[in-house]
């Protein structure tokens, strides 16, 4: 209310006001949506407005008005005629005219290096768009560039076009830290500026921060016909499979500005997504119409294509744009990183080289090609039907694991899914977190544990992080389903089914694995925190808490294992086999649920509820402010104090009041593990067992629990049982060589010569500091099972290297005769 | 003519290759225990005496006059800690131990605790004045005769080895330098290694000085990397030949004139081993492999015989 008595008293003062100011006033008009206003105000102000009058009709679309008004510009506006010139250049490269674009940049750039005359602010801000142009072609130009729009600042203070081109600038550049500054210095002059709202809120998407999608919208609100936020705003909606909201607001930023080319690629991404051949050939018509080379639809296309997993045919339209512009460094990087993500290691690189070469500033594709200097060091086991990628230190410590797990899953998931995929999968492990999320981002900072690119998987190694910190073994029984599902779906399963299957399957693979219901993801659901079934995915892209992505994977398992459970396994496979076919959600729903969104929505809601219905009563409602309560969690407080105070029945009597208002609970300091743990000190080993039991069975990373089961079922003699819980310890970490050397005794003396052999060969490949020692273990097992060349292979191996080594003689000599 | 040289060749791996057993020479062992500041450190540290001295005693033949555990408090553990850890009773002890010494005797010298100041200076926070570096120096100087192992475990221990080394001394630091002054975990698994067989890599019934650092520094590396620290401590030995050559352990020699002969016997087979393996690179694999496991099998078939001689009355 208060911008508009500010902007209708300026207009009714624009009469006897200065050609500078009645320029300032159309502006203020355009940022904040009025375009009318602005186009009628310099229209009004003839001749001396005609840039101004030219930027407006840009805005809205009207290229070939704008042009004539620019070229009057030029000799008639002679304040404006610098940046009539930036723009006419802008224009020719919009159409796909560069030769054009370049020679008025050249010109405009040439003039600025040895001016004639004044340069005012905005002629400088013109300057520095003649090198944004002259910059796609040599990328020194960008020091020029920041120059400019610097100098631009410097002669006036107030020149908000300037401070927002310098933002744009560095954010162009990956220098997100910098590009916030220059738009906070526009926010703190003008606080509504919608140009600067909407950097914001591409900083924070560049952070991975959650304002991003608020800050966006509040971009809208200020200005309404910006078309960049719309179009922006229909990526975000296009990435949350949201594809009739990523249709109107394309739609909104056409209607502002029918030019829009990525607004045109919007729309053509959500018609290509949804398979509408009508649509996508008029917004093609449109995008080729609008540039003789319409690089960048196809660009915007690929990259809607990678977001939905569909890397084929993104790298196939990746492509088509780089036939188009073979210099464009975006689609280069693109069809680079999908090669590597498809395992194309060399052909990947050199597109990356090129890209790097054009456009230095990339700090993913320097990353990622520092990395891949270092994937060169790394082992390559082919097994199978996988190959896996590894550090050298690790590479056949895990594989020994890895690959007869794999085989497993391999075999279930392709039973399951009716699917096989047609190569072997490559599985890289990365022992730096680091590394991994450079492999599948391109910057560090990715949360996820692993990732699947279809056939191509990659995940930390166990070393990547802390013991008791994630399973490798269930990440990668997740990564490798997703392999199946996104195979079976030709790539078309939403998010969260892809994420709810591949949890789902986690579970199937081993009781334990898995995620499980926690206070955390109660506390949410109850208070509406996370999404309905139909908004799913958006828990995924679009989160708006913390949590919330963790939350959803769960929740999306639930949602699997409700359909299961109430239509069958096979209605899983239908709805991958139906959104293969073409169909959207709603229509999946429809043809295998036989139910519309909204009401599996509700049905969701109310299983959760009866699934989850006692610890639901003891765990209160989050609003996401403040710790999280319920007598669940005041309980367990309370019990944990006594135990501190070592008041230990007292304690007791607690954990049992808590393990009643949440049966199931394994998460950290479970009231079962805190009753193992006393009845453990007090000699109830059979007690201590009992609980303890609760938690390995459900808790995917208990390393503490695992080794209390298996002490006990050891005090208990049951030395076959206690086999399982040091299995399930090696898919939490497999670097504790006494856990190692434990279960090889254990298989031993069961006669499992297989594992007991399994395990001396982790031993060994674990560098241990008595390598000779677990050598000469090595050939005992190896003689155990029969092998006898190869134990007297490896006893040799070792005598060579210690000939008095008393225990291996003696095993050399009764090894002698033995076939 | 073949003959004469392979002779040769074996004396001369004989001398070379042969540790100095500790247990046919003598050896004296001063331990120090520093300031510890908090109760963990102190635990740990009067562990690391315990088990030191214990094992001194046990499996090297220590004698108790050859035996000094100085510690911050005697009363904190007085089953071992004989004294209190000042600058004085650490020279005196030195004094008692240059009484008791004779010439090939070793003199194993373990420091632990928290180091402080650098080059010369380097100490380590003991009661009362900090002795430095080349106080040890000049204490150390007066054993000319002997051979001395003098193990800093400290954090910060690093500038004690150019100080301190020299002929007849191995010196060993928990770090690099001074300025690695974080806490060290290096004195745990190098003590463990001197008082266990797991650090005995060449199975010789041994442990040499350079296997047992050798071990303590791959564990100390392991300990880190699990649990996923930066390295912050990297130990250092002053004279790697020299530290393949004094061990400590053993069992004892037989004085039976048929196990000495015994002996003889398979140390001769053991240097045709060593000579074969030094002809690896250029021997045909498979006539490698077969004389390798002739020439193994008559050494293990040897072993056999010492132990059933020994076993004879």
């Amino acid at each position: 209310m208060r911008a508009t008595a500010v902007l209708l008293a300026a207009l009714l003062a624009c009469a006897w006001q200065q050609p500078a100011d009645q320029r300032a006033q159309v502006r203020a008009l355009a940022d904040a949506g009025r375009l009318d206003e602005a186009e009628r105000m310099a229209r009004g102000g003839g001749a001396s407005l005609q840039a101004s009058l030219g930027e407006v009709l840009v805005m809205r679309g009207r290229l070939v008005q704008a042009d004539s008004a620019f070229r009057l510009a030029l000799t008639s506006d002679v304040a404006g005629r610098r940046t009539a010139e930036a723009a006419l250049a802008e224009l020719a490269y919009r159409r796909g005219d560069r030769a054009e674009a370049f020679r008025r940049a050249s010109v405009l750039a040439g003039a600025y290096e040895n001016p004639t005359g004044a340069w005012s602010a905005d002629d400088r801000v013109a300057a520095g768009r003649a090198y944004v142009i002259l910059g796609t072609r040599n990328s020194a130009a960008v020091r020029q560039t920041l120059a400019a729009f610097d100098r631009a600042v410097a002669a006036d203070s107030s020149n908000l076009e300037g401070r927002l081109r310098v933002g744009d600038l560095f954010l162009e550049k990956y220098n997100a830290p910098d590009a916030k500054t220059s738009f906070q210095g526009v926010l703190n002059r003008s606080p509504d500026n919608a140009r600067a709202l909407l950097g914001l809120a591409r900083v924070a998407e560049f952070e991975g921060k959650l304002e991003s999608t608020p800050l966006l919208r509040r971009a809208i609100v200020a200005n309404p016909s910006l078309v960049s936020a719309q179009v922006q705003l229909a990526r975000y909606q296009l990435e949350a499979e949201e594809y009739d909201s990523a249709k109107v607001a394309a739609g909104r930023a056409l209607a502002v500005d029918s030019a829009s080319l990525p607004a045109w690629s919007m729309l053509g991404a959500v018609a290509w997504i949804k398979g509408d051949s009508a649509e996508y050939n008029r917004t093609k018509g449109a995008a080729e119409r609008l540039s003789s080379k319409p690089g960048d639809f196809y660009a915007e296309l690929a990259e809607a294509a990678i977001r939905q997993r569909r890397y084929v045919d993104g790298m196939r339209l990746a492509r088509t744009a780089l036939a188009i512009d073979s210099s464009s460094a975006r689609v280069l990087g693109l069809l680079g990183n999908n090669q590597l993500h498809a395992g194309n290691i060399e052909e990947g690189r050199a597109l990356l080289e090129r890209a790097f070469a054009i456009d230095p500033f990339n700090l993913w594709h320097k990353n990622t090609l520092d990395l891949l200097d270092n994937l060169r060091t790394f082992t390559t086991i082919d097994r199978g039907h996988f190959r896996i990628v590894a550090p050298p230190k690790e590479a056949q410590l895990l594989a020994t694991y890895l690959v007869p797990l794999l085989e497993e899953a391999y075999d279930s998931l392709s039973k399951r899914y009716q699917y096989k995929p047609s190569g072997p999968v490559r599985l890289e492990l990365y022992r730096q977190h680091a590394d991994f999320s450079v492999r599948t981002v391109g910057l560090a900072g990715l949360g996820a544990l692993g990732v699947s690119f279809g056939p191509v998987l990659m995940m930390d190694a166990p070393s990547a992080r802390t013991k008791g910190e994630f399973n490798w073994g269930s990440t990668a029984w997740h990564e490798l389903t997703h392999t199946f599902t996104l195979g079976l779906s030709n790539n078309r399963a939403p998010r969260w089914l892809s994420e709810g299957l591949s949890v789902l399957e986690e579970r199937r693979a081993r009781p334990s694995w898995g995620a499980d219901a926690t206070v955390e993801f109660l506390a949410a659901y109850a208070g509406g925190r996370l999404r309905p079934v139909s908004q799913l995915s958006d828990g995924f892209v679009r989160p708006r808490f913390d949590m919330e992505v963790i939350l959803s994977y769960y929740e999306a398992s639930l949602v699997c294992e409700m359909i299961e459970q109430q239509k069958g396994s096979q209605a899983l496979v239908a709805m991958l086999t139906a959104y293969r076919d073409g169909l959207d959600t709603p229509a999946v729903f429809a043809r295998v649920l036989g139910m519309k969104p909204e009401e599996v929505d509700k049905q969701f809601d109310t299983w959760v509820r009866a699934k989850f219905a006692v610890p639901l009563r003891a765990v209160a409602a989050s609003d996401g402010k403040g710790e999280v309560g319920g007598a669940f969690v005041s309980t367990m407080r309370s019990a944990m104090t006594f135990m501190s105070a070592s008041k230990l029945d007292s304690a007791k009597a607690a954990f049992q009041r808590a393990q009643l208002l949440f049966p199931d609970y394994a998460g950290p300091s479970a009231p079962a593990f805190m009753l193992a743990k006393i009845a453990f000190d007090r000699g109830d080993f059979r007690g201590a067992l009992e609980q303890v039991q609760r938690v390995t069975s459900r808790n995917e990373t208990a390393w503490d629990a695992n080794l209390m089961e298996a002490d006990l079922r050891a005090k208990l003699g049951d030395s076959t049982g206690a086999r399982a819980p040091l299995e399930r310890m090696l898919w939490i970490s497999p670097y504790d060589i006494a856990i190692h050397v434990r279960l090889a005794e254990l298989a031993s003396r069961a006669g499992d010569h297989a594992t007991a052999l399994r395990e001396r060969r982790a031993v060994v490949a674990l560098d241990p500091p008595d390598p000779l020692d677990a050598r000469y273990q090595l050939a005992h097992a190896l003689a155990d099972a029969g092998d006898i060349p190869a134990a007297r292979r490896e006893l040799l191996g070792v005598l060579e290297q210690a000939p008095s080594f008393e225990k291996a003689q003696t095993l050399l000599l009764e090894l002698r005769g033995k076939p | 003519m073949r003959m004469t040289l392979r002779t040769l060749g074996l004396t001369l791996s004989l001398l070379c290759g042969s540790a100095l057993d500790a247990h046919a020479q003598r050896v004296h062992v001063l331990i120090i225990t520093g300031l510890a500041g908090e109760p963990q450190y102190r635990a740990r540290f009067l562990e690391a005496a315990a088990t030191l001295a214990d094992s001194a005693r046990t499996r090297w033949g220590v004698a108790d006059s050859s035996l000094i555990v100085l510690g911050e408090d005697p009363a904190q553990d007085p089953k071992h800690i004989r004294g209190k850890s000042t600058k004085e009773e650490v020279a005196s002890a030195f004094v008692r131990l240059s009484h008791r010494v004779a010439p090939g005797d070793i003199v194993l010298v373990f420091l632990n605790g928290h180091g402080a100041g650098e080059g010369p200076t380097s100490r380590v926070n003991l009661p009362g004045p900090d002795p430095t570096a080349a106080d040890f120096a000049t204490w150390i100087s007066g054993f000319a005769r002997q051979t001395v192992v003098f193990v800093n475990a400290a954090s910060g221990s690093g500038d004690f080895v150019p100080v301190l080394a020299g002929r007849g001394r191995v010196v060993v630091s928990a770090t690099k330098t001074a300025i690695e002054r974080n806490e060290t975990v290096f004195a745990k698994p190098f003590i463990r290694a001197l008082t266990t067989g797991e650090a005995d890599a060449d199975k010789d019934g041994r442990v040499s000085v350079y296997e047992a650092f050798d071990f303590a520094k791959k564990e100390v590396g392991r300990l880190y990397e699990v649990d996923n620290k930066m390295l912050t401590e990297h130990a250092v030995l002053s004279d790697t030949a020299m530290a393949r050559t004094v061990a400590f352990g053993g069992k004892s020699g037989s004085s039976d004139p048929r196990v000495i002969a015994l002996v003889a016997e398979r140390q001769e087979l053991e240097s045709q081993v060593a000579a074969l393996r030094a002809r690896k690179a250029t021997t045909d694999s498979t006539t490698y492999e077969r004389e390798l496991e002739r020439l193994l099998l008559l050494v293990a078939e040897k072993s056999q015989a010492i132990r059933a001689a020994g076993r004879k009355p």
